[in-house]
């Protein structure tokens, strides 16, 4: 079995793998973060402590998930709101999981409706032992609006409350964003100059995912209603990797450190987190799916990927593809890439012809006696919708065609890989 | 003819496919795949890194395990082992585990990878005689242990029944070799054409390590008193045997019977249907709900048009005519053939071997010692199922205890 070190320091705090719980369901009591940490996760979010007056009472059912075709969880929809233990009992839980898994992080996830309650959060949280802080400032379905998301899109809030949380705890900081907002940039600035190390990105997107067509109500129905809530999954990461981008990329937020959360269930999405700028990676849904035993294909692929990218620390790939994602207006449009179509492995399903036909340029011909597609020149764009609806991958990127006049120095193996 | 006989028969996923066949399995708790493999595989644990797209993970998960895990994925008969709990049945068909682990054990080949390693030298030194799947296991679990290990092969090629018993369509040759040289690349040394009792002596083998190991397996086909000096007749396995030997360039006649219901009769019929036999009928003591055979290789067998009778039994040979009654039902059934061929058990040749006898085709030890502390056993001659997997298995259990018994520096 392959061993490597996954080990990374994050904000001055050395993790034992990048891998850990996000605050949410999963990471409610002592004993499932005991059993997560015993599973080998590097750390955990402890579920998000509200102060000792909000009361949280909650809904049954509170999920609902998104299919396609046969497959489900696509995407996950959650009403829950932050823990719903008493404060001083989830101070209890923090103190003996420190204790007991002292080389395992624990980072307190905490949510004030005021200066004085994120003070005071995190001040107990540090005391109980934790290693460090993360503010909520980006639940998506709290009950009061002076919690959650909607002071997470307010800058000059998330500002205040991370100087509150600064003079209450001299721990590490993480601001939690909500990715319910066109621009992070303003929020995550705000936060780093109230005091805040580090952005956790992103939290869930607020969502319907289902109506039950027969009641004409969203889903979850609780007494013929529902609610709009966060919604969380695989689908969820095009958008959590385009927001952890954006942010590397402004000259502002350059080489901030960030926690990333959002759909990642296989070693493969967690490389993605880190090459656009992840240190560290969250996760809730797909252990709502499978359990806290998907750390072990993490842990073994990412250590599998290390070998093969002939990579000894973790820290050497983070943000590695953030150079490579560049604006629109500066991409190379001086050619197109033709299909070609390999005969011996077309199934003659005629899938690319439809697509090409109603969903591009018309490009495609179809020989209908003999079920055969081949590819129209003249018409192709190379925009190759084609590549992708193939189910038998019969179709491949093949000539390489320069637009007039825009010939240039680069090679075809620059251009395809 | 033979190019059908040279491919195999069921093809192997693509990693589109094999992703497919994983997201059908509901990663049980407890699953109770990962509990009924003699040979102690994890399928639970290899399925789940297919799902999370971990390929490399789940070849280690496979090897560490087996040294033979692609061809235990070609060969076993899963239905009787992991699959039999599998709860996806719940809702319609198990997984299929075996093709599962195929496609893994050809992307860890394709890809190189090196998962078994060498252990430190322990300064013990083991023989064993032998180089089928126990031999070959047991061989791979004490080499990692640091163990010096010596194999004695009376055939020109090591493998035993894997190389010149299982055909080609159902299990490559080259497949056969990488899995040996996943032993040999252990330090394991093979030493072929060399036959205990005769080219060298088990005393000197005794004398000159801390155990040995008698892993003989039962390569030898019986004959029924019926068929004895008749030139019609041939034994399966040295027809499977010449089969692979000559990759498939074998002259055969038109019209074959076969005797016999189990996984070499199937492998019999297979073979002769994709050799281009026209008229096969196998004729079979078991009737069809107490068949021996795996019921993927009856099935294979029956779509390639083989007939088969069930529930009948030789009374009377005249040259190439076969007369069978019924065991239970009155009347019979006369057959005439060019050809016959017996699939009817095999047994081990124990000749040179003192302290081991044959007592009816199976040996008379039980567990895997000898009234000799020196000279344990595994494989075919002791007691478990005569398949792939169970060899296997014993290889494992007698490197244990062998471990257990002399350990090591």
């Amino acid at each position: 079995m392959i061993k490597k070190d996954l080990s990374i320091n994050f904000l001055g705090v050395r993790f034992p793998n990048p891998f850990c719980l996000s605050s949410s369901p999963v990471g409610n009591c002592y004993e499932m973060c005991k059993k997560a940490y015993g599973a080998g996760w590097g750390g955990v979010v402890f579920k998000t402590m509200g102060y000792y007056n909000f009361v949280v009472d909650e809904v049954s059912p509170r999920f609902d998930k998104l299919n396609k075709e046969n497959t489900p969880f696509v995407g996950f929809k959650n009403m829950e709101q932050i823990a719903e233990h008493p404060l001083d009992e989830n101070l209890a839980d923090i103190r003996r999981l420190k204790k007991e898994f002292p080389y395992q992080v624990l980072i307190a996830s905490i949510m004030g409706s005021n200066d004085k309650e994120w003070e005071e959060l995190a001040r107990l949280a540090e005391e109980a032992g934790a290693d460090m802080l993360e503010m909520n400032l980006s639940c998506p379905q709290m009950t009061s609006h002076a919690m959650g998301s909607d002071v997470g899109t307010n800058p000059d809030l998330c500002r205040r409350y991370c100087q509150a949380v600064k003079r209450g705890s001299k721990l590490p900081v993480l601001a939690k964003m909500t990715p319910n907002i066109t621009d992070m940039i303003p929020v995550a600035i705000a936060c780093l100059e109230g005091g805040a190390d580090g952005i956790a990105a992103i939290n869930t997107v607020k969502s319907i995912c289902n109506i039950d067509l027969d009641r004409k109500v969203g889903m979850p129905i609780i007494n013929g209603k529902s609610s709009i809530s966060g919604y969380s999954g695989k689908a969820v990461k095009p958008i959590a990797l385009r927001f952890i981008q954006q942010m590397r990329a402004d000259e502002r937020l350059k080489n901030v450190a960030i926690s990333g959360i959002g759909g990642i269930e296989t070693w493969e999405d967690a490389v993605e987190f880190i090459l656009v700028g992840s240190s560290t990676l969250q996760i809730t849904t797909a252990i709502m799916q499978y359990g806290y035993r998907i750390i072990d294909d993490l842990r073994n692929g990412l250590m599998h990927y290390m070998d093969e990218q002939g990579v000894d620390h973790l820290s050497d790939l983070v943000g590695l593809a953030n150079d490579n994602l560049i604006p629109a207006e500066e991409l190379d449009r001086d050619y197109k890439i033709y299909p070609e179509i390999n005969v011996d492995e077309c199934i003659k399903c005629g899938r690319c012809y439809i697509s090409c036909y109603d969903g591009a340029h018309q490009a495609i011909k179809w020989d209908a006696d003999k079920r055969l597609p081949s590819v129209n020149k003249e018409k192709c764009v190379g925009c190759l919708l084609c590549y992708h609806v193939c189910p038998s991958g019969a179709i491949k990127m093949g000539e390489i065609a320069f637009k007039p006049g825009r010939q240039g120095q680069r090679k075809a193996e620059d251009i395809i890989h | 003819m033979s190019k059908k006989y040279l491919q195999e028969l069921e093809p192997g996923y693509t990693p589109l496919t094999v992703c497919e066949e994983a997201s059908r399995c509901l990663l049980c708790l407890d699953a109770p795949c990962s509990k009924d493999c003699p040979a102690g595989t994890d399928p639970g644990r290899f399925i789940r890194a297919v799902r999370f797209r971990n390929f490399k993970g789940a070849a280690e998960v496979v090897r560490e395990n087996n040294v033979l895990g692609s061809i235990c994925a070609r060969v076993c008969p899963t239905e009787r082992y992991c699959q039999k709990g599998c709860a996806r049945s719940g809702i319609d068909v198990p997984i299929d585990i075996g093709r599962i682990q195929r496609f893994i054990t050809d992307f860890e080949e394709t890809n190189g990878m090196k998962i078994l390693k060498k252990g430190k030298p322990n300064g013990k030194r083991v023989a064993i005689i032998g180089s089928g799947p126990a031999a070959l296991q047991a061989a791979a679990s004490l080499a990692r242990l640091g163990y010096e290990i010596n194999l004695y092969e009376k055939e020109a090629k090591a493998g035993g029944y894997l190389r010149y018993g299982i055909p080609e369509y159902r299990l490559p040759t080259h497949i056969v070799d990488k899995e040996i040289e996943y032993v040999t690349e252990l330090g394991v040394k093979i030493h072929l054409n060399t036959t205990v009792g005769k080219d060298i002596s088990l005393d000197k083998l005794k004398s000159d390590n801390d155990a040995v190991i008698v892993a003989v397996g039962a390569s030898y086909g019986k004959m029924l008193p019926k068929f004895e000096n008749n030139p019609h007749v041939e034994i399966a396995v040295d027809f499977l045997k010449r089969v692979k030997d000559s990759k498939g360039q074998v002259d055969l006649p038109d019209n074959i019977l076969v005797i016999g219901g189990g996984d070499v009769a199937m492998d019999v019929n297979v073979t002769l249907k994709l050799l281009g036999v026209k008229n096969i009928s196998d004729v079979v003591y078991e009737e069809f709900c107490e068949f021996r055979a795996s019921k993927k290789e009856l099935r294979d067998a029956q779509a390639l048009g083989v007939s088969i009778i069930d529930g009948y039994v030789p009374v009377d040979v005249d040259g190439k005519t076969v007369t069978f009654k019924h065991r239970t039902i009155p009347g019979e059934v006369k057959i005439t053939a060019d050809k016959i061929i017996l699939a009817v058990g095999q047994y081990p040749n124990v000749c040179g071997l003192e302290g081991i006898r044959i007592v009816n085709g199976e040996s008379d030890i039980k567990g895997y010692v000898t009234t000799d502390p020196k000279v344990f056993v595994a494989g075919d001659i002791a007691h478990l199922d005569k398949t792939v997997v169970a060899a296997v298995r014993t290889g494992k259990d007698v490197a244990s205890l062998i471990h257990s018994r002399i350990g090591g520096r």
